[in-house]
């Protein structure tokens, strides 16, 4: 089909003005948080800053501490972690060990997947209240590490394309399950793994709900938890509002790093988590 | 070689058939039991976080208890209050609205924003990543951006109609205008999703079919509707249950953190109101009945969907 010259940079234009529109937010985010007060208020409004004026980040790491970023980083990739180990194991034995079960164990593990997270977060907390996971790193990670629908599904739809002959020769070989999983399909699965472990750092990295509710101890504090306050309209703590934006960059900068890195791949990854692949 | 008929083969046939056909069961028993292993830990870890809690909200449900205190049984209490609560009935309507203002609209968007970068000329691949942006920026830092975006003094949004002498609203909480404001952030911040599922279907669909079309002198707008809609029906399918289950959650952590389900209530929704309920008045018991009374909707829709599904293809 010939496409002329003309349609082309249509074509073109629509595509890059659609994007930047998306984009927008994110882009004034990042602009804004460099801008000083007087430049913030200006009519007509500024789309760049005149310099950068690292100002906004030094009041704004008195929220997001270190100590914040750390906490962060320990529970995303606690639940990776946790959600690795447990999904795992369980899609391979829902796939390639002979299993009368497995239709009604798979209906029971990815009926929550139809179910939004916040419905079930006042008897989830229960639960964890009742376990004496208030105020801890456990009631941060585990509860959000045991939800493995995606995990077991995305993981088994990989396992179940593995030629059973692969297996069947390492059995024969006198091979054990588990070594027939140690050894033959995790290794193939490291790609798989590796999308997920992203989609799923990121996700975690986001959370905001669970860790407001489970942890209201400051010493356990995570990014999300940190910038709320801020969020409301009505409590601006700081004297610039582009200090603000400059803590929500802060907090937005290792999953933007990782985003990038791992575009590809998260896009497969929510493909796949949706089973449409 | 010389067939012989050993009158002792069958017997012995049958008696080999049989010890193969015990230790057969028997591996397979053993299978089972090692799969049961393998699927232990996400089973019990699975079983603790969300069977449990869906059972122990059904028993709370009957009991007075604010997380401190021991709980007391009240019986129908909970249940009987929750369908004369206004409160509840009003976010119920809110839920249903973000529902409807949320789902269609973003799954048309989504197909159309796909199409636009789908695109295959060169180039157009690299601007794909402006459109899936949004998904880095977790629900916070949304709400932080946004707040920003709306603020009545130093928002973009304002600054823009202050350029043409228009005084813009105070956009997170003037009653009317709250909700509309909202809901532009869930699309924003819902459309990725929708764009990547888009873009992976139409990229599906054969080329050739487009050059036929083209030849029969459809234009890129008709080919557009007539063509590639259709054949991504499947995915709309699931990205309109997706969305639906989008909508009904999100709205929750959006309205906390932006308006706090103002102005007047009107930004709270079902989830935000039992939340409310669980963690500002400690009312884990009415709490619990209002999350329960979620499951049960949800449930119901869901059914309500299948039903309807069914009926269109039975009627297709």
């Amino acid at each position: 089909m010939t496409t002329s010259n003309s349609y082309r940079v249509f074509r073109y234009t629509i595509t890059a003005i659609c994007g930047l529109v998306m984009a927008f937010p994110l882009f004034y985010m990042v602009s804004r948080s460099f801008m000083t007060s007087p430049e913030v208020e200006a009519i007509p409004p500024r789309l760049l800053p005149s310099g950068l004026d690292w100002e906004n980040y030094q009041t704004a790491s008195e929220f997001l501490t270190p100590q914040v970023m750390v906490n962060s980083l320990v529970v995303a990739a606690g639940i990776v972690l946790l959600q690795l180990v447990l999904a795992l194991p369980a899609a391979f034995a829902l796939s390639k060990i002979p299993f009368r079960w497995t239709g009604m164990v798979m209906g029971i593990l990815v009926a929550p997947m139809f179910i939004p997270a916040s419905f079930t977060l006042i008897p989830t907390f229960v639960v964890a209240f009742k376990l004496g996971m208030l105020n801890s790193y456990t009631g941060l990670i585990i509860p959000i590490g045991s939800t493995i629908s995606v995990g077991v599904l995305l993981f088994r739809q990989f396992f179940v394309t593995l030629p059973s002959g692969l297996v069947e020769a390492a059995r024969i070989d006198g091979a054990g399950w588990f070594r027939v999983f140690w050894s033959v399909t995790l290794p193939l699965a490291m790609p798989v793994i590796a999308t997920f472990s992203v989609v799923t750092f990121i996700t975690a990295w986001n959370l905001y709900l669970w860790p407001q509710v489970i942890a209201t101890d400051p010493a356990l504090t995570v990014i999300n938890v940190a910038l709320a306050p801020i969020a409301g309209g009505s409590s601006y703590l700081y004297t610039s509002p582009a200090v603000g934006l400059a803590g929500a960059t802060m907090g937005m900068f290792p999953a933007l790093i990782l985003f990038i890195v791992a575009q590809k791949w998260l896009v497969r990854g929510v493909a796949a988590g949706t089973g449409l692949e | 070689m010389v067939v012989k008929t050993n009158p002792d083969a069958r017997p012995d046939g049958q008696e080999r058939a049989r010890t193969s056909s015990v230790l057969r069961s028997r591996l397979r028993r053993r299978d089972e039991a090692t799969a049961w292993l393998f699927l232990a830990p996400g089973l019990i870890a699975f079983t603790i976080f969300m069977v449990v809690p869906a059972l122990g909200a059904i028993v709370l449900s009957f009991f007075d208890w604010r997380l401190f205190d021991d709980p007391s049984f009240v019986g129908l209490k909970h249940i009987a209050k929750l369908f004369g609560d206004a409160n509840m009935w009003k976010s119920l309507g809110v839920t249903v609205l973000f529902v409807l203002a949320g789902v269609i609209p973003t799954t048309l968007i989504g197909f159309l924003l796909a199409v636009v970068a789908s695109s295959s000329l060169r180039g157009t691949a690299a601007l794909r990543v402006l459109f899936f942006s949004p998904m880095v920026a977790s629900s916070a830092i949304t709400s932080v951006l946004w707040t920003n975006l709306y603020r009545v003094r130093g928002g973009f949004i304002n600054q823009m109609l202050a350029q043409f002498g228009i005084e813009g609203p105070n956009w997170l909480t003037d009653p009317g205008i709250a909700r509309p404001a909202l809901i532009v952030v869930l699309i924003w911040s819902a459309l990725p999703v929708v764009i990547i599922l888009y873009i992976a279907a139409i990229q599906k669909v054969p080329e050739d079919i487009y050059a036929a079309a083209a030849l029969d002198g459809a234009g890129k707008w008709r080919q557009l509707w007539s063509m590639t809609w259709p054949n991504v029906m499947s995915t709309t399918v699931v990205i309109l249950v997706l969305m639906f289950i989008t909508f009904l959650g999100s709205p929750l952590e959006f309205a906390l953190l932006m308006t706090r389900g103002g102005p007047l209530g009107e930004t709270t929704t079902l989830g935000l109101y039992a939340f409310k309920v669980a963690f500002e008045q400690r009312d884990m018991g009415y709490a619990s009945a209002l999350a329960l009374w979620q499951l049960v909707l949800i449930g119901t829709a869901f059914l309500a969907g299948r039903g309807i599904m069914a009926l269109g293809r039975k009627l297709r």
